[in-house]
């Protein structure tokens, strides 16, 4: 008979109002859990696809900074010259102009990512490792090469039609093998093709692959400085700025899900104080027997910390329970696991439901503790 | 030795003064001490402030040298942990624990290990005659029986000063007298002050205190029992 015993015996004599606590606490948890986990599988997902990326650098329109793939094209061919002579002149390895065209609706299943290459420039210059699976690597001016997941999901096989546009349309030419990355969901087409849908000459994008001993921030800065308008972003300056936008993001769920923690947190707060009105006379008895005002405020405040620690470990197994589930459906839809557990989310849910303990606790523990002993035992 | 010093408690009830005990003052030696008077004598008022439960507004209480009105609340709680026991007359026990829980609970403040803890609580509901309901929940106790577990609380650090208000007052007589014999066993080695409305059961003690309007009225030394 411990003070935590005490603690989890008045838990136990009113199992039915501990459960139901213990289930708010819980469920709130388990959300704030898998809100925050898709952050951390997005951070997860993004580094391990920018470290396989060949290039070091990319370069962007001013003000595009982060992913500018999704944006119109706006690289002219006057700014493309000028950023290859620059190449030309540091002595790159290659300059890579690209763009991103998105067709379909948002279902996996119909939507289509195209990145556009220029002719007899190969997908793995810029996802290193990438093997045929089907036929070829290089697509023809009227072909392209699709990623394992996404010719597995659109059903594409050797010879499927791609309708991008009325004038513009491709013949799937080569299958790759599946990577674990993002060339997996993309198909490589013709850069020409790609600007003739959007009816533009320009470009997305150009990735700047460097020859060994080249320092990517120094010839980063040079094309900047070389070319005005355009940024030149290392593969370091976009996971610092994928971090923050993730960190923004992090947060608004974090808010999001704070209305849920503070409902949980008032269930307990209402529990414990209701538990502490109902037990007035016990704590005035506990206390005319000797026991100090820190052995009630102690003995509340672990009732609060104890639900709160409880739920908080159910939310976190409820949490990584769908957190998985959801895995298995990205993963089978779009190949990449969009949630995670991490042990550094795990150890913020676990802390975040303690301070709510603690919170939840307080005021109660201080009000048992302060109330004088002839009052709490009725005998004034 | 026990003893209260010009001992007066007044309470403010809405704009009027009420004034519950009023220049107490007695010594209380070994043995029992019961005191008497009809409601709103101020015989509840004066066991709280005996027993630092509560602070008088004027005088003071001395358990020996140690000046208790002057002490903090964790203070007296402290002393009333090392030399006191309380039986009351109701919500007496701790609900949710089992009777030798609830014997070893002052025992479990004063830091006693477990074993030890056990070990004492199931010796003093022996003396009670309890053990075999050592491990029943005070709900499935009578009321005879919660006051001898209560009892048995009260006497677990073996305090020299032991508190009973009313202890018989909610018990058919065979449970009184149960009751009350073990109590007055007990008060025999140290001070018993018995606060009760019941003649019969305050003649048993050595010295009885009258009490009326808040004051002291006399002090009777009852005769033997024939």
């Amino acid at each position: 008979m411990e003070v935590f015993h005490l603690v989890l015996r008045n838990l136990l004599a009113r199992p039915v109002r501990s459960l139901l606590t213990l289930l708010g606490v819980l469920i709130a948890t388990a959300s704030m859990v898998l809100f925050l986990s898709f952050g951390e599988g997005l951070r997860r997902a993004l580094f391990q696809e920018l470290s396989r990326v060949g290039p070091a650098i990319q370069v962007v329109p001013e003000g595009a900074e982060g992913f500018a793939f999704s944006a119109y094209p706006e690289i002219t061919p006057e700014a493309l010259r000028a950023l290859e002579e620059a190449g030309k002149a540091l002595g790159v390895k290659a300059l890579i102009p690209t763009l991103l065209l998105a067709r379909g609706g948002f279902d996996p299943k119909t939507g289509f990512f195209f990145q556009g290459l220029p002719p007899g420039v190969s997908p793995s210059l810029l996802y290193p490792g990438l093997r045929v699976r089907e036929s070829r690597l290089l697509p023809s001016a009227q072909g392209a090469v699709a990623g394992a997941k996404i010719a597995q999901r659109g059903g594409l096989t050797l010879g499927s039609p791609l309708r991008l546009s009325p004038k513009v349309a491709l013949k799937v030419e080569g299958i790759l093998e599946e990577s674990g990355g993002l060339a997996d969901n993309l198909l490589f087409a013709p850069l020409p093709a790609l600007q003739a849908v959007l009816g533009t000459k320009n470009v997305g994008a150009v990735l700047v692959a460097l020859r060994p001993g080249q320092k990517a921030e120094e010839v980063a800065r040079a094309l900047e400085g070389a070319v005005p308008g355009l940024k030149a972003q290392t593969t370091g300056e976009v996971m610092r700025f994928a971090e923050r936008a993730l960190r923004i993001s992090d947060l608004v769920r974090f808010g999001i899900s704070l209305v849920a923690l503070v409902v949980g947190g008032l269930l307990v707060a209402n529990t414990v104080m209701m538990s502490v009105y109902e037990r007035t006379r016990e704590f005035g008895v506990m206390r005319a027997l000797g026991a100090r005002r820190g052995f009630i405020f102690r003995l509340v405040v672990l009732e609060a910390l104890f639900l709160a620690l409880l739920g908080g470990v159910g939310g976190l197994l409820l949490g990584s329970l769908a957190s998985a589930a959801i895995n298995l459906y990205t993963l089978k839809e779009v190949g990449l696991a969009l949630s995670a557990i991490t042990p550094r989310l795990a150890l913020f849910a676990l802390g975040v439901a303690l301070g709510l303990g603690i919170l939840a606790g307080l005021f109660p523990a201080q009000q048992a503790s302060r109330l004088p002993v002839v009052e709490a035992l009725g005998r004034v | 030795m026990l003893r209260a010093e010009n001992l007066t408690k007044r309470y403010r009830q809405g704009d009027k003064e009420v004034v519950a005990l009023l220049g107490f003052t007695h010594a209380f030696p070994q043995g029992a001490t019961a005191v008497v008077g009809p409601s709103g004598s101020g015989k509840t008022t004066l066991l709280n402030l005996l027993a630092g439960l509560d602070l008088p507004t004027e005088g003071g209480v001395y358990l020996g040298e140690i000046p208790l009105h002057r002490l903090s609340e964790d203070e007296r709680a402290g002393v009333r942990l090392r030399h006191m026991g309380f039986v009351f007359q109701q919500w007496n026990l701790i609900p949710t624990l089992t009777a030798w829980e609830n014997v070893a609970f002052p025992l479990l403040l004063a830091g006693w290990p477990l074993g030890k803890r056990r070990a004492r609580a199931l010796e003093l509901l022996e003396g009670v005659g309890l053990l075999k309901r050592a491990h029943h929940l005070p709900s499935r106790l009578s009321g005879g029986e919660q006051q001898r577990v209560a009892l048995a609380r009260a006497l677990a650090l073996d305090p020299p000063i032991l508190f009973a208000d009313e202890p018989t007052g909610n018990l058919d007589a065979e449970a009184k007298e149960q009751v009350a014999a073990l109590l007055f066993k007990a008060g025999k080695e140290r001070t018993l002050i018995l606060v009760t409305h019941d003649l019969e059961l305050a003649r048993r003690a050595e010295r009885i205190l009258h009490l009326k309007g808040g004051r002291l009225l006399w002090e009777e030394v009852p005769s033997p029992n024939p």
